[in-house]
This record gives C-alpha cells, sequence and structure tokens, in this order.
C-alpha cells in the first residue's frame, strides 16, 4: 500500500433523496450531498461543519454505508467501500465504526454493558471463543474508563447515564481497532461538564490507533478544538476547507465568515462584529443556480449582485491547503 | 422597583424514597427590562426554579418556603383562579422542546389567538386574529402565513411562533426555557437578536434559561449560576463572564469547559464526577466533591450566597481570599 495514501477518499459523492412532490403529483429529488470530495490520513481528524439541511449527516451515513449513494466513491485504504455486496460488507465493517449522537437510543437497552461490547467483537468475528470476546470486552470497557469492568458490564446500558452509555458505544467502536471513525454529534447531548472526558478519550484512542476521524458537529468551536481539519457545508457542497485554526482566524468564504462571528463565546463581547444571516438553508429539491449561497450572501450584495455568482457554479479551488468555493474569495 | 422577587424559595418533589429539595432556599431578582439568565448542568434546579414563579411544576412538586413576589404581591400564595389571571398576561412561558408544542392540526395564527380568546374574554375573535397577525409579524413571519400549519416551518420558524404566542396578552415578564437549545448557530443568533429586540418593543423583563453559559454571556444583564439546587454565584454578566471575574470555582470549570476561539486554541476541561444525590442530606458546600481547591471546612459547613460587591455575591468560603493555585 502506498504509504502517502489517504486513509478514507471520498470523490465526487452525491446522495439523493425522492420525496413526493408538494403538488402531489411526481416525485421530487432533493440533492442533500451534491459533489463532495474528502481525504483523511491515518490519525487525522477532520470535521464537517454545518447547519441542519447542509447535507452533514448523510455524508457520514453514506460513508458507512447506511444509505445509498447516487454517484462517486469511497475509499477505505483503497478499497471502494461501494463495490461491496452484504457479506463482503459485514467483514470490512469492523474496519469503519460509528459513533452517534444519541446514546439512549444507539444503545439496545435490553442487553447489559458487556454484551453490547461482546456482540460487535462478534459480529466482526475478531475473537472466536466466548472466553475470548470476554476477555476483549471487558479489556475494552476499562480503557474507556468504565471501571471496575466486571461491576459495570453487568448493568443494562438503560441504567446508565448518557456520558456512560457513550464511552460504551467507543469501547463497542474501538475495540475492533477500526481503521476509520465516524462521530456524528458524540457530544451534543451531553452536559457541557462531561464532553472534555469524551472526546479526550475519542482522542486518546484515535491517536494510540492510528485511525482516522470525520467528526460532524454543528458546533464550529468544539470543531475547531478537536479537529486538525474543517470542512464547511453548505447545501451538500463544500464551500471551504482549511486547517482548523487557519479556517477559524482566516475564513474566506462569506457563509464561513458568518458562521465565525456568530460563535458564541464564554465571555461578555459586544455584537459589533457579528454577521447574522437572514433566513434559512433553501430546499435541497430546489438548489439555486449558479452559486448555491447567493440568495443569503451578503459579499453578493455588497459587490452589486455580480452576474457571475447567478450564472456559474464556484468550484473548490485552493491556497495553500485552503480550499474556498467563492468567487470573490479573499476580497 | 424590582418586577419579581423570589425570597429563599425552597421547591421539593415527593418521590417514592421521600422528598427532593429541587431548588433549596433560593433567592431571584428580575427588574423591568432586565435579561436575567439562569444557567447550569441538567438536574441543577433551573427550570423547577423558573416554573414556580408562574406555579407551572408538576403535581408532584410543590413550594414548601418562601415566596415569590410579582409587583409587590405573593404569588406563591395565589389560587390556581388567581394564578390564570397572571399567566400569560403578567408573565408567560416559552417552554422547552417548544419546537415540538405546537398544536400540528390547528393554524398557527388561531394557536396565537387562543391565549388572547380565553385571557381577554369579550374580545372578537377578529380582533384576535389580527393581533395574531400582527405578533407574526413582530417576530419576522409575514402575517399572510398566519393560516399556515406548524409542519410547514423550520425550526427556527415555529420558536419564532412560539415567541409570537407568548407576547400574545403583553406579558412583563417571558421565561424562556432553553429557547434555542435544539437551533443552529445563525438561528440562534436570529432568535437571540429578536427576543432583544422585543424586550425593547415590547418593554419586557426576560427570565432566560440555559445550559450553555456563552449564548448567556452574550445575551444577559445578569446571570445566576444554580448547583445542585442552591445558588452558586449571581452578578451582571461582566461580573461573572467577564475575564477572571468568576467568583465560584463552579463558574469557572463551567466557562472552562467551552472552547473559546478568542482564547488559545487547548483542549476544553471538564469537570470530573457528577452533581450530588439531592435524596440524600447534604453536609458542606455542595461542589466540594468535585472541586479542586477544596479545603476542610468546604466539606463541613455550607457557605452562604455572600455579596463581594453590590450586584455580585457567591456561595463559596474561599471567595474573596486569595488562593494560590498549586
Amino acid at each position: 500500500m502506498d504509504s502517502n495514501q489517504p486513509t478514507l477518499e471520498v470523490t465526487n459523492l452525491v446522495v439523493e433523496y425522492s420525496a413526493k412532490s408538494r403538488s402531489g403529483r411526481g416525485v421530487e429529488v432533493a440533492r442533500a450531498v451534491d459533489g463532495v470530495n474528502l481525504s483523511i490520513a491515518s490519525g487525522e481528524t477532520l470535521a464537517i461543519v454545518g447547519e441542519s439541511g447542509s447535507g452533514k449527516s448523510s455524508i457520514a451515513n453514506a460513508i458507512m454505508r447506511l444509505i445509498d449513494v447516487a454517484d462517486g466513491s469511497i475509499s477505505l485504504e483503497g478499497q471502494n467501500l461501494l463495490d461491496l455486496n452484504g457479506a463482503q460488507l459485514r467483514t470490512a465493517r469492523r474496519n469503519f465504526q460509528m459513533i452517534f449522537q444519541d446514546p439512549f437510543e444507539s444503545l439496545d437497552p435490553r442487553r447489559t454493558v458487556l454484551d453490547t461490547v461482546i456482540e460487535s467483537i462478534a459480529i466482526a468475528g475478531i475473537a472466536s471463543s466466548h472466553e475470548d470476546q470476554k476477555a476483549l470486552a471487558l479489556q475494552a470497557l476499562e480503557n474507556v474508563g468504565l471501571i471496575p469492568a466486571e461491576r459495570v458490564g453487568e448493568r443494562y446500558t438503560y441504567q446508565l447515564s448518557g456520558g456512560q452509555r457513550q464511552r460504551v458505544a467507543i469501547a463497542a467502536a474501538m475495540v475492533l481497532k477500526p481503521r476509520l471513525l465516524v462521530a456524528d454529534e458524540p457530544v451534543s447531548m451531553l452536559d457541557v461538564s462531561l464532553r472534555a472526558g469524551i472526546l479526550r478519550l475519542m482522542q486518546q484512542m484515535s491517536e494510540q490507533l492510528g485511525v482516522a476521524t470525520l467528526f460532524i458537529t454543528h458546533d464550529l468551536s468544539l470543531a475547531w478544538m478537536y479537529a486538525d481539519r474543517i470542512a464547511v457545508v453548505y447545501l451538500g457542497r463544500v464551500v471551504e476547507e482549511a486547517s482548523a485554526a487557519e479556517l477559524i482566524t482566516s475564513p474566506q468564504h462569506p457563509y464561513t465568515k458568518a458562521l465565525v462571528s456568530v460563535i458564541p463565546v464564554p465571555e461578555v463581547s459586544t455584537h459589533d462584529k457579528r454577521i447574522v444571516l437572514t433566513g434559512e438553508i433553501p430546499n435541497p429539491t430546489d438548489i439555486p443556480a449558479g452559486c448555491r449561497f447567493r440568495p443569503r450572501c451578503p459579499k453578493f450584495r455588497e459587490l452589486g449582485e455580480p452576474d457571475v455568482c447567478a450564472t456559474l457554479d464556484p468550484k473548490l479551488k485552493s491556497t495553500d491547503n485552503h480550499y474556498v468555493a467563492c468567487h470573490f474569495a479573499g476580497q | 422597583m424590582s418586577l419579581l422577587t423570589v425570597r429563599d424559595l425552597s421547591v421539593q418533589y415527593g418521590t417514592v424514597q421521600g422528598g427532593v429539595l429541587a431548588v433549596d432556599r433560593v433567592d431571584l431578582t428580575i427588574n423591568r427590562g432586565e435579561f436575567v439568565g439562569l444557567a447550569g448542568e441538567s438536574g441543577c434546579g433551573k427550570t423547577t426554579l423558573a416554573m414556580s414563579i408562574p406555579n407551572l411544576l408538576p403535581k408532584y412538586a410543590s413550594i414548601v418556603s418562601g415566596s415569590v413576589e410579582f409587583e409587590g404581591k405573593d404569588i406563591a400564595t395565589f389560587s390556581e383562579s388567581e394564578l390564570n389571571t397572571l399567566r400569560w398576561k403578567d408573565v408567560s412561558v416559552i417552554f422547552q422542546g417548544a419546537l415540538n408544542a405546537l398544536n400540528p392540526v390547528q393554524r398557527i395564527g388561531d394557536q396565537i389567538a387562543e391565549p388572547i380568546l380565553i385571557h381577554e374574554p369579550g374580545t372578537s375573535h377578529d380582533e384576535a386574529w389580527r393581533r395574531a397577525c400582527e405578533l407574526l409579524e413582530a417576530v419576522g413571519i409575514p402575517s399572510a402565513r398566519a393560516k399556515s400549519y406548524p409542519h410547514e416551518f423550520s425550526g427556527g420558524m415555529r420558536q419564532r411562533v412560539m415567541i409570537a404566542m407568548s407576547l400574545a396578552c403583553k406579558p412583563k415578564l417571558v421565561i424562556a426555557d432553553e429557547p434555542i437549545t435544539a437551533l443552529d448557530v445563525m438561528t440562534q443568533a436570529q432568535i437571540l437578536d429578536l427576543l432583544r429586540e422585543l424586550s425593547t418593543s415590547f418593554d419586557l423583563s426576560l427570565l432566560l434559561i440555559s445550559h450553555d453559559l456563552s449564548v448567556l454571556a452574550e445575551t444577559c444583564d445578569r446571570v445566576q449560576v444554580m448547583y445542585a439546587g442552591r445558588a452558586a454565584e449571581a452578578g451582571t454578566a461582566s461580573e461573572v463572564f467577564g475575564a477572571g471575574n468568576a467568583a465560584h470555582p463552579y463558574t469557572r470549570r463551567l466557562l472552562n469547559s467551552y472552547p473559546n476561539i478568542n482564547g488559545e486554541r487547548v483542549f476544553i476541561d471538564g469537570i470530573p464526577g457528577y452533581p450530588p444525590d439531592l435524596s440524600q442530606p447534604q453536609i458542606g458546600c455542595r461542589f466540594a466533591a468535585r472541586c479542586s481547591e477544596a479545603i476542610d471546612v468546604c466539606r463541613t459547613s455550607e457557605p452562604d450566597l455572600v455579596a463581594i460587591s453590590a450586584t455580585h455575591s457567591v456561595a463559596c468560603h474561599l471567595a474573596g481570599k486569595s488562593v494560590t493555585h498549586g
């Protein structure tokens, strides 16, 4: 294998949903993901940030092969996940694992903590005897700080707090030593005082195993703190991607600039630099022509509504590994 | 004169195991036109404290001591029919989970008009509908949409409808329980701006409940931080959130639980452990078990909320003393 090859490489990903049209006649197609390219190296964390309706969860679910993909390729260590059929996919799944937003929904309440982790091990087929599976599972629980593992393992998942449940989910994912971890809003349901503990745990385990992480969040400041790079998505497209620090200190896309300006900070601040966009993300059944951000773009209005924004869909272009999809980036 | 003065309020939940004091001897003051924030982790008592103002507590909860004075009258002693004249017209509530609080099969114009028709008898249906339309315009929704149903609105728009409804009978105090929690950051900014505008145009006081200190820091005039049923710290936004000003170790730890993009890019600190089990008797400071600064006295004696300035008070044995951090 080429040592420079990224762990995950997503090329031109398209996800479509069809829905009955509002008139009741015919079917409308919503393009939730519209040509997304992503690449994550071993040990690296890429955050995808966007509002609801941006398509960020669709990207995650497509990569996890939980939903159908209309076009593109998803390559994990050189293997296109979209080529895999049922049995092959089951075998490959141990290599890409997911942590869901809601640990109250993602764990089976009728199972004990130990059985939850053992099930993950059994499905992946990484230990044959029940003794080996149990030993692995206990070790996994200890690794995520659920100690004493024997005692915690006997409890049912419904008896645990949100933070403890998310630890169980991390244990069940990480015990498989995956190459890719997809975490969809892993701490947004938890009390702020618990978030640091869960994120630190994810970070330590990812570092130890050299896992590539895709971190999906609506929280730009959390992405800034946790990820190496951030990709901002808007209406199914990446509109800007850069290192986490650079994206926050010098955002180039008008959408990112607005998002950064409204990040709440835990201190008394003046509101004079905020750019509050009006309106909401348009419906993905009706993506605006030209630049899809144009109808809400303050720059477009400031520049006197240039034609190019209405006619030409801007491509993601890079300067020094900072990618922006705007005809007037940096101006 | 203050609009609302809560004094020494205790609220008890009856459980199978016995009573739990979810709010334990807490004071709260809201002046006219003021934005006051209530902060703290889940289970700290912030919602219980707020809902005891219009006495919207669940059946198994009751106010066991203290007073709730609204415009000089102790409303904690009000009967249900007296409370019904108070609710909506004096105090209204934007409930948590408001995105699902609208009736899915009723036009939003009718839902906004309903409290007007009930609380202002004699109002004609046309008049109530006209006012509902005005309220929609005031929250940035075209009045033509009064005929729409909730499912035709996004989350942010539904929250605007809830805000319009809370203003229907021109209340003096609006209690907003986590009004922006389920919304996107841009929509959060829009809603907070809207609340700020409305507070001026409708001459409102607002009690904003949020677990998110950064939201309170940007919005409120004053804040009260709750911990395990007690007030840990209260002060103006700058006294509590200004750089290095927080006087209670719990407030400081909470503030450090948020990334601050204006500061250094460092990993956030959490707070180890969990809040105490309030069904057990509490000895000493309730935060002591999780506090890295706790000394012997913290484990044996409960600190009172004491003023360290005219507007800033804190319940910590170490407050005002210079503590050297190791």
